[in-house]
């Protein structure tokens, strides 16, 4: 496993590649009786043609919110973009009519969910939620988004197709519904697809598969993914690049081997410490599955200084003072940490 | 699916059955002699007549023996004689449960649209001063008694404005009585319906229907409310049970000759054989709109069908 | 009925997580009383219950005349300085007869909601805790019942026990044993479930011990949530009866009774219809503005929507 995280994904994007999402200063506020809370504190980065960019991050961390902030499906009326904007192909999103947007939802942007038997409606059949989209989009007859719909279904994988099309939701299993969350979303040929923790909800045989069949459809398709993810497993796997998120803002980004190699924050090390390691798993002694102490702080309570502080252990009063800047540690590796030049020594 | 609609048609014998039991067991309940109480009003009955009643009763035979022969006697489609004038029961409830029937239906219709669509705009407002305002008549019309609406509207559209009579069995007759249980009960719906709608907006395939790009309309009639749908009908069964229910009231306010009408006269006069047919028919129609609303309820959602 | 029915059950699990331990009753008590307050509803329901609290304890006090007190002013005048309500055919203050309903409403409201809630917690709880076919056939027998609607086994009630207010208060107040039956039934379950009963189980607890030491305490509190919703219902069914001249009867200045007097003279008065049915309405939803606030603060569903 160390050397499949080592090794370099392949497909992987060159650096000059096109820019096909580009998310400038994003913050994006909840508002609740208590007041008001920034899910998402200014966050940035650029997503080129063909490549898969992770995001990663514990639950609250605001990793969701910022893919639903790109997608303009933030709850309404309690979510809200406060600052920043969001370019698709050099258009700003915010900028857009909603009727615009939607027709970019599904053809440049598509997103596919967690909980795939609550994502899809229980009360239509398969095909109809299929083919709806396609219908829309590409302007095709019934007939015709039926012969797409089961090409789509054909390309994930889902054996006999034409005869699945009348079946509803809860005749799939888990791993299946994933697949044709993945048909759907794909069935337009949307510029980037982004994959809210697509493999949590499902059995870790399953994982692999959809893993595969998203790198595989990117390969064929040249979509772009952002891949929105707590496990370092799944950022190893599929990645080119991750961006570690932590209390709504960036504290790590670069190539997935980089910060594999040499993380450069202490929470990604501390996330990395939480990755089992495969043939050591059964050895407890020795295995160095390490939990990140603490919780992550709630956003109405941040610690001054720097967010992590608190539950950092290299953490020094400058730490618990200062904010440390989000600025470039290596060639192509950004970090927001004080003391990221002495991690190197703690790193295993 | 068949084992589910199997439960439910047992389960609607039963209550049929533990009706019967119960309405003929009716007579008994009552504290004192009921033969007397029944002719307490008409004076200048001899105490022969009396016990000719009490025979053709079968008040004085053992109660399981009583209880066979009434329920022979109305499978048989016997319900009895009224105790004044001896009109067969049956024939009089199936001449007037028409009317209640269309009551009641209309009504059904004007609390459902009323009902639905406020609550549905209200769910989609949520937080903002128009589902404020909605549910503030809602609540406000929850608590609003049945009868009372009914002089309300008696007097200002029948007495003031004098477009609609003020009392009598004709179509514009219905208008008012409908609108009075229709109203009511449109704000239970509309309550219902907005908490349904909340929880559905709520889920996650209708964020999906909005990540897939579909026009706003499609996301809210084809996905939300379709799905929303299936509580909603399940409910509106219940609706017309209360209705039927709340009819026996409003009948009597606007002198609609439906059985309400019929019943609570027949509790005044104690005429019991009328009074028991009348519970057993209640008992009938409501146990045939829920099997109805079952059957319903399977057609809606696939995963109650599979 | 079935918005209710849901919501008093969530609602009653939600009370028990509250804190299922008894000697926290008092902190519990004062956390609801709080967490309901800072409900604008429930805070307008409170003061409403309270003015007819005041309203019919101080009834002699408050009204300037005695409720059947004849001739108080002239007949039929309309709402004046002397008599804010106006008067009746009889001369009779309005304002003085709908103080003094206040009363009977209370009664109502007291008697009715006692009868449903004794015997429906008793139902439910035997049905939860023995289990096997005591509880499928207590259970059966309740949903069947629950079937009909309460206007039904009101009138049923009345039916057997004669016109009077009394009766209409125990129709009332049996009509709804199905519905307290079913709540004290899941929250059994729900209890159990939990470990002070394993516990107190397997300490070797008599049947009596378990059910009424340890049982009935810890699902009270709910249940008496419960009924404050039940009041509402108790107080529009027991109106209706009386409107229907099969409750409260003449002179008494009971509300229903009082709207059915009205009803030969409200085309020329129609003050003596009005007051009566805003007096029960006020109260009806004073009672459901603090439902929906204990409930809105006791649901965790609830609250997360906000």
């Amino acid at each position: 496993m160390t050397d499949t995280i080592l090794q370099t994904a392949p497909g992987k994007t060159s650096d000059t590649a096109e820019i096909v999402l580009s998310v400038q200063n994003l913050s994006t506020e909840f508002h609740s009786k208590k007041g008001i809370v920034r899910a998402v504190d200014g966050m940035s980065f650029d997503l080129r043609k063909r490549e898969i960019l992770a995001i990663v991050g514990e639950s609250g961390s605001g990793k969701s919110v910022t893919s639903l902030s790109i997608m303009g499906l933030l709850p309404h009326p309690a979510g809200r973009i406060a600052d920043g904007r969001v370019l698709f192909e050099g258009r700003d999103l915010g900028q857009l009519s909603d009727r615009d947007m939607r027709k970019i939802r599904g053809t440049g942007l598509a997103m596919i969910f967690q909980e795939p038997l609550t994502s899809l409606n229980p009360v239509l059949p398969i095909g109809r939620q299929m083919t709806e989209g396609i219908m829309q989009h590409l302007g095709l007859g019934l007939a015709e988004a039926r012969e797409r719909a089961i090409e789509m279904m054909r390309s994930v994988s889902i054996p006999a197709p034409e005869a699945r099309l009348k079946d509803f939701p809860h005749q799939y299993s888990g791993g299946m519904l994933q697949r044709i969350m993945i048909a759907i979303a794909m069935s337009c040929d949307p510029r980037i697809l982004i994959a809210d923790e697509p493999t949590t909800a499902l059995d870790v045989t399953i994982q692999a598969q959809i893993l595969d069949l998203m790198r595989t459809l990117r390969d064929r398709t040249g979509a772009s993914i952002v891949l929105i993810t707590h496990d370092m497993g799944v950022v190893a796997e599929l990645a080119d690049r991750v961006i570690v998120m932590y209390c709504g803002r960036k504290v790590e980004e670069g190539l997935v081997e980089k910060v594999f190699h040499r993380p450069r924050h202490p929470y990604t090390l501390g996330l990395l410490g939480s990755l089992p390691i495969l043939g050591q798993a059964g050895a407890v002694g020795d295995t160095e599955l390490t939990e990140i102490p603490g919780v992550v702080p709630s956003l109405d309570a941040l610690p001054p200084g720097c967010r992590f502080s608190e539950r950092c252990g290299f953490a020094t009063d400058r730490c618990r003072a200062e904010d440390p800047p989000f600025e470039e540690a290596a060639p192509g590796h950004f970090t927001a940490c004080w003391h990221s030049d002495q991690l190197e020594r703690a790193a295993r | 699916m068949a084992r589910f609609l199997v439960h439910r048609l047992f389960a609607a014998v039963l209550t049929i059955f533990v009706t019967t039991i119960a309405v003929s067991m009716l007579i008994h309940l009552v504290p004192g002699d009921p033969v007397q109480i029944m002719y307490a009003q008409s004076q200048g009955t001899t105490p022969e007549e009396l016990d000719a009643v009490r025979e053709r009763l079968g008040l004085d035979r053992p109660l399981v023996e009583q209880y066979i022969s009434y329920l022979g006697r109305t499978l048989r489609g016997d319900l009895g004689v009224t105790i004044r004038g001896e009109q067969p029961v049956l024939e009089l409830l199936l001449a007037r449960l028409p009317n209640t029937l269309i009551l009641a239906a209309s009504a059904l219709f004007i609390a459902s649209i009323i009902g639905l669509s406020f609550g549905f705009v209200a769910a989609y407002k949520r937080g903002t001063w128009l589902d404020t305002t909605l549910m503030t008549t809602a609540i406000l019309g929850v608590s609003m008694p049945h009868f009372w609406l009914g002089l309300i509207l008696l007097f200002y559209f029948a007495v003031q404005l004098g477009w609609f009579p003020v009392a009598g069995s004709g179509f514009p007759n219905l208008v008012l009585p409908a609108m009075t249980l229709g109203l009511t009960n449109a704000a239970i719906i509309a309550r219902l319906t907005r908490s349904s709608m909340i929880d559905i907006f709520d889920q996650d395939f209708v964020r999906t229907a909005h990540a897939k790009g579909l026009p706003k309309a499609v996301v809210l009639y084809r996905h939300a409310l379709r799905a929303g749908l299936v509580p909603i009908v399940t409910m509106m069964g219940l609706q017309f049970t209360y209705m039927m229910g709340g009819a026996i009231v409003v009948e009597n306010v606007f002198g609609w000759n439906g059985v309400g009408r019929m019943a609570i006269q027949a509790i005044f006069q104690r005429d019991y054989p009328l009074i028991q047919g009348f519970i057993l028919m209640f008992a009938i129609v409501v146990v045939l709109v829920s099997i109805m609303m079952d059957v319903v309820y399977v057609l809606l959602d696939p995963r109650i069908r599979h | 009925m079935q918005e209710r029915l849901k919501s008093a059950v969530n609602l009653a699990t939600a009370a028990s997580d509250v804190a299922p331990s008894r000697s926290a009753l008092g902190r519990r008590t004062l956390a609801l009383f709080s967490a309901v307050t800072a409900n604008r509803g429930a805070r307008v329901g409170l003061l409403l219950v309270l003015t007819l609290v005041i309203a019919a304890v101080f009834a002699p006090w408050i009204a300037p005349y005695g409720p059947s007190q004849m001739g108080a002013g002239m007949s039929l005048t309309p709402p004046s300085a002397d008599h804010w309500f106006g008067t009746d055919e009889f001369g009779r203050d309005m304002f003085s007869r709908v103080v003094h309903g206040a009363r009977l409403t209370i009664q109502v409201g007291l008697i009715a909601v006692g009868i449903s809630l004794t015997v429906g917690t008793l139902t439910g709880l035997v049905a939860g805790y023995a289990g096997g076919w005591t509880e499928r056939i207590l259970m059966r027998l309740v949903d069947v019942v629950f079937s009909f609607t309460e206007t039904l086994i009101a009138l049923a009630a009345v039916a057997v026990l004669g016109p009077s207010l009394t009766n209409a208060m125990v129709a009332v107040g049996i009509a709804a044993i199905p519905f307290y039956a079913r709540v004290a039934y899941s929250v059994t379950l729900v209890e159990r479930n939990r470990a002070y009963f394993d516990a107190a189980y397997v300490a070797g607890a008599g049947h009596f011990r378990l059910v009424f030491i340890h049982l009935l305490p810890n699902i009270l509190p709910p249940l008496i949530v419960v009924a404050t919703l039940g009041v509402s219902s108790a107080v529009l069914a027991a109106a209706g009866l009386s409107f229907l001249g099969l409750g409260a009867q003449p002179p008494s200045p009971e509300w229903g009774a009082m709207l059915s007097a009205a009803r030969d003279y409200f085309t020329q008065a129609p003050w003596i219809m009005i007051y009566p049915g805003l007096a029960i309405m006020v109260t009806v939803l004073a009672f459901n503005l603090l439902g929906d606030g204990i409930r809105e603060a006791l649901d965790p569903r609830q609250k997360a929507r906000q």
